[in-house]
């Protein structure tokens, strides 16, 4: 059984409107978010979440928390329903779910110490019986992450983005969890801090037996480290399979395209270029049939009235398109 | 004529802040040649965007140049009057600032923005009168098409916001090229992009290059967009140029440890099942520096020598790196 299962699950906002707006009878935008997904996550792997921005990442990460409520949809972790927990029974379960946010500087509260960011988790799960007890287990897990002893009751704002992220990490892994989701925990780093924070991320879930849905946008970060991959847009998987599978072997044509934009160090001008033209849909108005044919180079009439169905095009390898039987390829002509 | 069209001697730019003296750039040479791409990487805070605003002229109070020299296309710019400076800004070198959103003016149509840089600019115009605003009309149209935004004429209209990020970036390059500048500096013209947007900037900036055959230089923190689109990189660490070279052999063989550490740190999938090799440690404080290897608290190769400041060395032809591990009689 999979450590997480997530059905049909999907997030739709509100859209504000003025209270003219309201009055005139303008009708209420709703942004789907997040659309129809199912996924699952085995024990210790890494899945990884890759998608443009705007494409429902973060909804997606935070809805399976129900950190943000669900619109629809059933997340199961470890036989228990999450999505029809009681108060109580989610604050249990968010001890072992956890969470690293995107953004080290607006994640921290600005007023706690370090001390305090991190020993929240030990006081909300009543983890710790003595203040001592508290801090003698943040001062480990602290260590661990590479703070000093002496930065423990220091705020926020004296630490570099790395530090914080840092910080972020010990808060989210005080608890113990067993799942974590990781989004883009290094986009806003510094490249040579940004390889700092997934060396100890991998490091950690080695040795804690740790599960991540690690998101991120870089093509490269999630080549090197999941061992699955998912990728997004505009609020649906348009196709998930093994990271090799998805790498080499890419089915949809707009992971295609992803993979064909992604500059390398390593294959500087080997790679053929597929130019996608346009701009990402507004995820207010989204196209109709399949979303992506407003930019597909491949699309033809089918696309632009049904939305394609999700097939099995190898071993755990799945891929939405209406033209996958054709086996096409906007990589092909590419140098092995 | 010949074949450097910049050459950047001895620059140091410093700011007078309330905590001390910032070097933000300290004896950085650049040069330029007719034609050609140099991408410009480093970390964050390394001088990268101070270094090509002093070549513009535009570093603002408490910031200054305090010493080099800058020579472009055989003038001296320090030379200049700020006037004949603004001159140079909109008609030979032109730079897109790294936020597009806040370097357009949100309050001017694209097309008025546009406008102005020709107005300023542009000799070729007609005098005055209907004649000069349909000239100035046209070329606005042609520069958003040659940007890749269709139908422009109607676009002309529209203010900064009603554009996405990708657009906004390419009227930023559209306004830049106005006047068929011989150097555009381009200051992360993807960074807050998504990747398949990104790729679209950067094959605008490429084209349009070998099409005018001007000079670039590319801003950027992404070592794969230096890779695919650049010449000649030029490494910055805290303030200092650490190594410079033709690309390729830059990424293939670099000599500085601070771009071996930058090359085996960077997680991508040729590196999966490999440990990344992380550079521990933090860049140093810009305020009250050692003269020592600005590296040195973070380098796995230190040696007492590297106490000492270091300069610039030769790495081979055409190469140079600073590091006391560059052997000089490599040359
Ligand atoms: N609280 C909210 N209210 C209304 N719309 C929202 C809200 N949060 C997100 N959205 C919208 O939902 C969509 C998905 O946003 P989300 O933050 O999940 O994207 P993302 O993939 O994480 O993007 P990024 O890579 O930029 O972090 C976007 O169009 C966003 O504007
Ligand atoms: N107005 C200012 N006052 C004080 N210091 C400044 C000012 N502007 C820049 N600096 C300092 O100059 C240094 C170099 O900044 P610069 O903007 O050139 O970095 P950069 O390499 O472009 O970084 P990034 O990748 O983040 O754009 C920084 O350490 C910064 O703190
Ligand atoms: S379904 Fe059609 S539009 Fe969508 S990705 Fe496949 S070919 Fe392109
Ligand atoms: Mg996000
Ligand atoms: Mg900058």
């Amino acid at each position: 059984m999979s450590l997480l299962t997530v059905e049909n699950l999907s997030k739709h906002y509100e859209g504000r409107r003025s209270l003219v707006e309201r009055l005139t009878g303008v009708p209420q935008t709703v942004v789907r978010a997040v659309n129809g997904i199912d996924l699952t996550v085995e024990k210790g792997e890494i899945l990884g979440l890759i998608g443009e921005s705007g494409c429902g990442k973060s909804t997606l990460g935070r809805a399976i928390l129900r950190l943000h409520e669900p619109t629809t949809g059933k997340v199961t972790f470890d036989g228990t329903d999450v999505t029809a927990l009681d108060a109580a029974g989610l604050k249990a379960m968010r001890r072992r779910m956890q969470i690293i946010f995107q953004d080290p500087y607006a994640s921290l509260n600005p007023r706690r110490t370090v001390a305090q960011i991190v020993g929240l988790p030990l006081k909300l799960h009543g983890l710790a019986q003595t203040d001592d007890e508290a801090r003698a287990i943040v001062a480990r897990i602290c260590e661990r992450v590479g703070l000093k002893a002496n930065q423990l009751d220091r705020y926020p704002h004296q630490f570099s983005g790395g530090q914080r992220q840092r910080i972020g990490i010990a808060r989210a892994l005080v608890s113990n969890p067993e799942f974590i989701v990781c989004d883009e925990p290094v986009s806003a780093l510094d490249v040579s801090i940004q390889a700092q924070i997934i060396a100890l991320l991998l490091e950690l879930k080695r040795e804690m037996g740790l599960t991540y849905l690690f998101i991120s946008h870089d093509i490269s970060v999630i080549g090197y480290l999941a061992d699955r991959v998912a990728v997004m847009y505009l609020g649906e998987i348009v196709e998930m399979g093994p990271v090799e599978a998805i790498l080499a072997n890419p089915r949809h044509p707009y992971t295609q395209s992803l993979m064909s934009a992604v500059p390398e160090v390593d294959h500087a001008g080997r790679r053929a270029r597929v130019r996608l033209a346009g701009d990402l849909p507004s995820p207010l108005n989204p196209p109709a049939g399949c979303k992506f044919h407003t930019r597909c180079p491949l699309a033809v009439e089918a696309c632009r009235s049904r939305a394609p169905v999700t097939e099995t095009v190898g071993p755990g390898h799945s891929a939405a398109c209406h033209r996958l039987a054709e086996n096409l390829s906007l990589l092909e002509g590419t140098p092995a | 004529m010949t074949q450097t069209l910049l050459d950047v001697r001895g620059l140091r730019t410093v700011f007078e802040t309330r905590a001390g003296r910032v070097c933000a750039v300290d004896g950085v040479d650049v040069t330029v040649q007719r034609g050609e791409c140099l991408g410009v990487v480093g970390e964050s805070g390394s001088g990268k965007s101070v270094t090509f605003s002093s070549v513009m002229g535009l570093v603002k109070s408490p910031g200054r140049v305090d010493e080099g020299t800058i020579s472009f296309d055989g003038r001296d710019l320090r030379a200049l009057s700020p006037a004949e400076m603004r001159a140079v800004r909109g008609r030979d070198i032109a730079m897109t600032m790294q936020d597009a959103l806040t370097a357009l003016n949100p309050a001017l149509t694209v097309g008025e923005q546009i406008a102005e840089v020709l107005e300023a600019h542009d000799e070729t115009l007609p005098p005055r009168g209907a004649a000069r605003r349909a000239a100035i009309r046209a070329k606005s149209v042609e520069m958003l098409g040659l940007v890749g935004i269709p139908s422009a004429e109607n676009r002309l209209r529209q203010y900064p916001h009603e554009f996405s990020g990708g657009m906004r970036q390419r009227i930023m390059i559209a306004i830049a090229l106005a006047c068929r500048p011989k150097l555009l500096i381009a200051d992360e013209p993807t960074t807050a992009l998504d990747v398949t947007i990104q790729a679209q900037v950067l094959e605008l900036i490429s084209d349009i290059r070998a099409r005018l055959g001007m000079s670039v230089v590319l801003i950027t923190h992404d070592l794969g967009v230096v890779a695919e689109h650049c010449d000649r990189v030029m490494v910055m660490y805290a303030g200092q140029v650490v190594e410079e070279g033709p690309t390729a052999q830059v990424i293939g063989d670099p000599q500085h440890p601070y771009t071996q550490g930058l090359l085996a740190s960077i997680p991508r999938p040729g590196l999966r099942g490999q440990p990344i090799r992380p550079i521990e440690g933090q860049v140093p404080d810009l305020i009250g520096l050692a003269p020592q290897c600005r590296f040195y608290s973070r380098c796995t190769r230190r040696t007492d020598a590297c106490l000492a400041p270091v300069e610039m060395r030769a790495a081979g032809p055409n190469r140079r790196a600073r590091c006391i591990l560059i052997e000089e009689d490599r040359a």
